[in-house]
Order: structure tokens, then C-alpha cells, then sequence
């Protein structure tokens, strides 16, 4: 079960989402994929995509407007 | 239990608020904009007066560009930045987005990726600013405004944003992945 870290701060939309699609396709079932934001609408529509795609996802607030989308793919 | 975790402060200031209140609200904020101004809601056009104010405080002149040509638009000009309903009311709108994100924490200045992103954001920029004049307005202006008062270039303008909305997207994916 590896880890990866996927920075994207400074990235507006809809990179961030298209970037941590395409990297999340190269992962293995179990493998954790942790996406680096600050953008508060990546914020939204990353987990809510991650989740529709039935991986279980958190979200943690790292510092003001930071936040790390923890995606561990599950299919 | 720190103010963070009032479940208020939550659902009020930190977490953003459901797509049907942000539409609610900015229909009253129109109506009222467009009853105390006799004019609808628009952004743009006080973009263009703050440029002229900007290149004349550079010792440029605007007097002979047909845009500012008019009686109503000198007016404006003369008056002033802190005289023009607009451009106060663009700054509230400045302020407030600032206010918003300082009480839910958030304000973070973000840092610049690459050359990259300062050419395409310069570029787009431009085109926008000149778009919406040209369009007689931008997002807000022609497109809210227009459709909210029922005038058909209002959804000839959302088809097209939404088409280079599109080549956008795609430009995008191909020159910053």
C-alpha cells in the first residue's frame, strides 16, 4: 500500500481534478494518492468526483486555505 | 470548544453555503441594484472607467476615444472614482470576498507555477477585458443581466461562453498538464 503526494497548490481549476485523475489511473487498489490544494473549488469537486467513483476520501485543512484530499483507491 | 468547532460558525463562515442561497441572494442584491440605480447589475463597464482613471493618473488622456465620447460617460469620468455607484460597489464586492475568506480562515496568497501561468493569465485576462466590452459586458452584465431582462443576446452570449469555455478547457489540458 503505497503513498503518493500529488502537489497542486497554485493550480487553479480544473487541473487540479484532471491531474489527480490521470495519476489516481497509475495507482493500484489499496494505494493512497494525497492531492495538495488551495483552491477552495477543488476543494468541492475533487472528493465529490473521488467519491462518485466509490474511493473513500477525506479531506484535512492543513493550514488557511490549504488542504490535502486523501484518496485511497479502492477499484 | 473553540469557536472552530461551533457548528455556526461552520455552517455560516467556514463551509460554503448551498448553490440555491447564492442564488437567492444575488437575485434580491440585483433587484436592488437595479432599483436604486435605475441600472442592472454589471462589473465591466467600471472596469473600463477605472482603466481611463488609471492612464490619466499616468498623465494619459482619454478625451478623444469615441468610448468615453458621450455627455453620460464624461460625467463619470470627471466625478471620480469615490462619486461612481459602480465602482463602490465593485470594491464592496472586493472587500466582502476578502472578509469572507479572512473569517473562515482561509486567505492564503498563492504562489505562481511557472512562466507559463503569468503569460496565459495576461493573455486571457486581455481577452476577457476586451470581450467584455466589446460584448457590452462580461458574465454579470450580458449574461445576468441580459437573460434576467428577458433580451436575447443575453443566451446568444451564454452559448458562446459556454463554447470557448470549452476550446478553453481543452487548451488548458494540452499546454498545462
Amino acid at each position: 500500500m503505497k503513498e503518493y503526494e500529488l502537489d497542486c497548490y497554485g493550480e487553479a481549476c480544473p487541473v487540479p481534478l484532471v491531474k489527480a485523475q490521470n495519476k489516481l489511473k497509475e495507482l493500484e487498489v489499496g494505494d493512497v494518492l494525497i492531492v495538495q490544494i488551495d483552491h477552495s473549488c477543488a476543494m468541492k469537486n475533487l472528493p465529490e468526483w473521488a467519491r462518485k467513483e466509490g474511493h473513500n476520501v477525506e479531506v484535512e485543512e492543513v493550514d488557511d486555505g490549504e488542504w490535502e484530499v486523501v484518496i485511497e483507491k479502492v477499484k | 470548544m473553540g469557536i472552530k468547532d461551533n457548528k455556526y460558525y461552520k455552517e455560516w463562515i467556514k463551509d460554503a453555503w448551498p448553490y440555491l442561497t447564492g442564488a437567492i441572494l444575488l437575485s434580491v442584491f440585483q433587484i436592488v441594484t437595479l432599483a436604486t440605480t435605475g441600472n442592472p447589475w454589471g462589473v465591466s463597464g467600471v472596469l473600463a472607467n477605472w482603466g481611463a482613471w488609471l492612464y490619466e493618473a499616468a498623465g494619459g488622456s482619454v478625451d478623444k476615444w469615441y468610448y468615453f465620447s458621450s455627455e453620460g460617460a464624461r460625467r463619470t469620468l470627471e466625478g471620480g472614482f469615490l462619486n461612481h455607484g459602480g465602482s463602490i460597489r465593485n470594491l464592496g464586492i472586493i472587500i466582502g470576498a476578502l472578509v469572507a475568506v479572512l473569517l473562515a480562515s482561509g486567505f492564503k496568497i498563492k504562489k505562481i507555477k511557472s512562466w507559463k501561468q503569468i503569460a496565459a493569465a495576461v493573455l486571457g485576462g486581455l481577452l476577457m477585458g476586451y470581450g467584455a466590452r466589446i460584448g457590452f459586458g462580461c458574465n454579470i452584465g450580458a449574461l445576468y443581466s441580459g437573460i434576467a431582462s428577458f433580451s436575447l443576446s443575453g443566451w446568444v452570449f451564454g452559448i458562446f461562453i459556454f463554447l470557448g469555455a470549452i476550446v478553453g478547457s481543452k487548451l488548458l489540458v494540452k499546454l498545462f498538464m
